[in-house]
């Protein structure tokens, strides 16, 4: 038998609220009973390994606490008269179940002369059993702090002379919500560990469970009781859903309901029919008990009854209002009436005293801040929430949480958001569109997209101008500057233009380059004959650089030495006389000025700017103008080359 | 922690008293918050099996039938050693036969 001491402990445990209560029947101090009880304990820990474990041991147990109550006594030297009585009581007591002694010790141990941490301790010892060492790891305490507070307990009732009975009328309510309040603290403690680095610790719910169901059999009538043991049961039922794989808190509304204990569960809901039968108006474990079923009956958690839940707990609220309480039906409403409504009720309780280092009130006024897209504030809440509780699965939860805010949660609209939108709305010119995509582009680039569009000021527009355009032509400046004031206009936003004054251009156009130059230009080997072509038409025709890039060979006249453009000519000299024919080769269709190579298949141009016979596109201004300046750079004092513009002689010609 | 504790059939029929203690018995367990579930099964029952993509349903009784298990009980406790406790009370309510005790995990 090399398991005796754990048969003892398991029988024990089983039977030490039945022997203490018969003792405490016979002696009238819990505390004498107790100790006797633990006699026997001793008495079966030295015998049982000998001559085995006895059939009854329970009967074993109780007998031998008895007999040594019975010597108690007598050492006592207490009256013969009384000696007699006693010797009638333990014979009367042979026959009652005792059930109800059990009972009158969980009145006497929850009374409320003790202190609470005694009570729980003092319940856990005699009715559950469980030594001060287990107790005391239960609750992360030392076990002299535990087996101080027992003996503290002990020796308040018997100087206060508790009696061993049961109360009645208006009492029993009384003492019954002090008996519920104590085996809930217990559930509680092993439910949502307020300290340590275990979200759960069963044992202590399992503890509270039995006590919860034993007392709805001892007190069958109290609806309360059965509230309390259907409330119980129901949460237990999602004890394993509610840790994820490495310990950290999974909310109810993420938590994978298959894991639900359906068994528990059912156990509730029976729980909650008894509640019903005994009738009254419901008490606050009811209403909690019902705010559970609700979840429980939900099949997902978007089918939840929530209005339901917020309408429970304003019942609840009434009967308790407790900040807690307040808190709960604040989250409730919230899933209602939405995040706003929630926010209201949880607000209102920032000031309250009571939940000033309560991290749930951070944790749920964090969570409906992030549903609201306040996601600054949100994640503020979250770490508050986080340095508040003393759980560590739960620090790291709602650390995660706080980090998990970078996209707001609700769509706020942002400057690359709106850009977007703005330049894609119907109706806008293409020519326009690409303009103002220009401007927005580059205060995307500069101030980020994802920067709130209430946060863009005009002080933020014009940093952006000065950096990127204040040496720009006057024109470019006033361009920018009317595209992002017809995007604030259509934004709705305060005029952004406003610290951007419009600028009249002061500055002298760039001067035509010198004939010197230019001879060395055309004489110049390297140049392409296209390059050649596009240089001398547009010196010889003073032509805007657009509209000579825009020509088809249709528009040609080549013997006239003209081309049409909408209502005007383009006109051109010897030079360019001379390399047109050349440069166009027979084309008779499609742009004057081809690029080089054909387009890819992604950058499909439209059919205006394609010549039909090569398959090229038109010559971009872009591609032009860095040709140009690459081949002008050796030619221009300053070394970045000229622009094509300055190739048209001022005052001749179109544009 | 869980266990179920299953007992195999017996040859004798239990009579009048033996159910009336048991009941009583039963009903102690579940107001102690012990018991969750229990129930008695059917002899021999019905037998499905699977091989490959054949599912072949048979119906009892079967021969092994002394492996077979008449009733079930489902036990919360604190400690393997207090659903050994249990189980021993519940053979010496019900004489000669065989329990087996098993822990349940999940769910």
């Amino acid at each position: 038998m090399t398991d005796v001491h754990g048969a003892v402990d398991a029988v024990w445990k089983l039977e030490s609220a039945r022997i203490v209560a018969a003792l405490t029947r016979l002696v009238h101090d819990v505390g004498l009973a107790e100790e006797l009880a633990q006699d026997a304990l001793v008495a079966a820990l030295e015998q049982w390994p000998e001559a085995g474990v006895p059939g009854n041991p329970g009967a074993w147990l109780m007998t031998t606490a008895r007999r040594r109550a019975v010597d108690r006594i007598r050492r006592d030297r207490l009256l013969e008269r009384k000696h007699e009585q006693i010797a009638r009581d333990v014979r009367e007591d042979a026959a009652e179940d005792g059930r109800d002694d059990v009972l009158r010790l969980m009145f006497v141990s929850c009374h409320p002369v003790l202190p609470t941490d005694a009570r729980v301790a003092l319940t856990l010892r005699l009715l559950g059993g469980l030594t001060a060492a287990e107790i005391a790891r239960a609750f992360l305490v030392d076990e002299t702090t535990i087996a101080r507070r027992i003996a503290g307990a002990k020796r308040t009732l018997a100087e206060e002379r508790v009696p061993f009975g049961l109360p009645a009328g208006e009492e029993l309510a009384e003492r019954l919500s002090s008996v519920l309040g104590v085996v809930y603290l217990i559930f509680n403690e092993g439910y949502a560990a307020t300290a340590g680095d275990d979200l759960m610790r069963p044992g202590l719910c399992l503890e509270a469970l039995r006590l919860g169901r034993l007392l709805a059999e001892l007190v069958p009538h109290q609806a309360e009781v059965h509230g309390l043991v259907a409330l119980m049961e129901l949460q237990a039922s999602r004890a394993t859903a509610r840790t994820g794989p490495s310990g950290e808190p999974v909310q109810l509304h993420e938590q994978n309901r298959g894991r639900w204990d359906q068994l528990l569960i059912r156990r509730g809901f029976t729980a909650m029919l008894r509640a019903r039968e005994a009738g009254g108006p419901p008490g606050p474990y009811v209403l909690q008990a019902a705010i559970a079923v609700c979840h429980a009956q939900a099949r997902t958690a978007e089918d939840t009854d929530w209005a339901r839940i917020a309408a429970l707990y304003e019942a609840l609220e009434r009967l308790l209002p407790t900040p807690v309480v307040r808190l709960n039906r604040a989250v409730a409403v919230g899933m209602a009436h939405g995040p706003g409504a929630g926010l209201d009720l949880a607000d209102a309780l920032t000031t309250d005293p009571a939940l000033g280092d309560y991290h749930l009130l951070p944790g749920v006024r964090g969570d409906l801040l992030a549903r609201l897209g306040r996601c600054e504030e949100a994640r503020r809440e979250f770490r508050r929430a986080a340095a508040l509780t003393g759980n560590a699965a739960e620090r790291a939860f709602l650390h995660r949480r706080a980090d998990a805010i970078t996209a707001p949660a609700a769509p706020v609209p942002t400057l690359g958001r709106a850009a977007r939108d703005f330049l894609g709305r119907d109706g806008l010119d293409p020519g326009t569109a690409r303009s103002y995509g220009q401007t927005l582009r580059r205060l995307c680039r500069s101030l980020g997209d994802d920067l709130p569009l209430a946060a863009l000021t005009a002080d933020e527009v014009a940093r952006v101008f000065t950096a990127a355009w204040g040496g720009a032509a006057a024109q470019t400046w006033n361009r920018h500057r009317s595209a992002v004031r017809s995007f604030g206009a259509w934004a709705s936003l305060e005029d952004l233009g406003v610290r951007l004054d419009r600028r009249t251009d002061i500055r002298t156009p760039a001067p035509v380059i010198r004939d010197a130059e230019l001879e060395t230009l055309w004489n110049r080997p390297g140049p392409s004959l296209r390059e050649r072509a596009l240089w001398c038409l547009l010196h010889e025709s003073a032509a805007g650089v657009g509209t000579v890039l825009s020509l088809n060979v249709e528009d040609l006249d080549l013997p006239a030495r003209r081309a049409r453009t909408g209502d005007m000519w383009v006109v051109w000299g010897d030079r360019t006389a001379v390399l047109l024919p050349p440069l166009l080769a027979g084309r008779t269709r499609g742009p004057v000025f081809l690029s080089d190579r054909r387009p890819g298949p992604a950058r499909a141009p439209s059919e205006a700017d394609l010549c039909p016979e090569t398959g090229r596109r038109r010559l971009s201004y872009e591609r032009a103008e860095y040709l140009f300046k690459q081949a002008t750079k050796t030619v221009d004092p300053t070394g970045t080359g000229y622009t094509l513009r300055r190739l048209r002689v001022r005052g001749r010609g179109s544009d | 922690m869980r266990y179920l504790m299953m007992t195999n059939p017996t040859d004798t029929a239990p009579d009048e008293s033996l159910y009336a203690e048991m009941g009583a018995w039963l009903e102690e367990l579940t107001a102690a918050g012990v018991l969750l579930a229990t129930g008695g099964l059917e002899p021999g029952g019905i037998r499905v099996t699977s091989a490959g993509d054949e599912i072949t349903v048979t119906d009892g009784p079967f021969a092994e039938a002394k492996e077979a298990v008449a009733g079930f009980a489902l036990v919360e406790v604190r400690s393997k050693e207090e659903a050994i406790e249990i189980a021993r009370r519940f053979r010496k309510l019900v004489g000669d036969g065989e329990s087996v005790i098993q822990q349940v995990f999940g769910p």
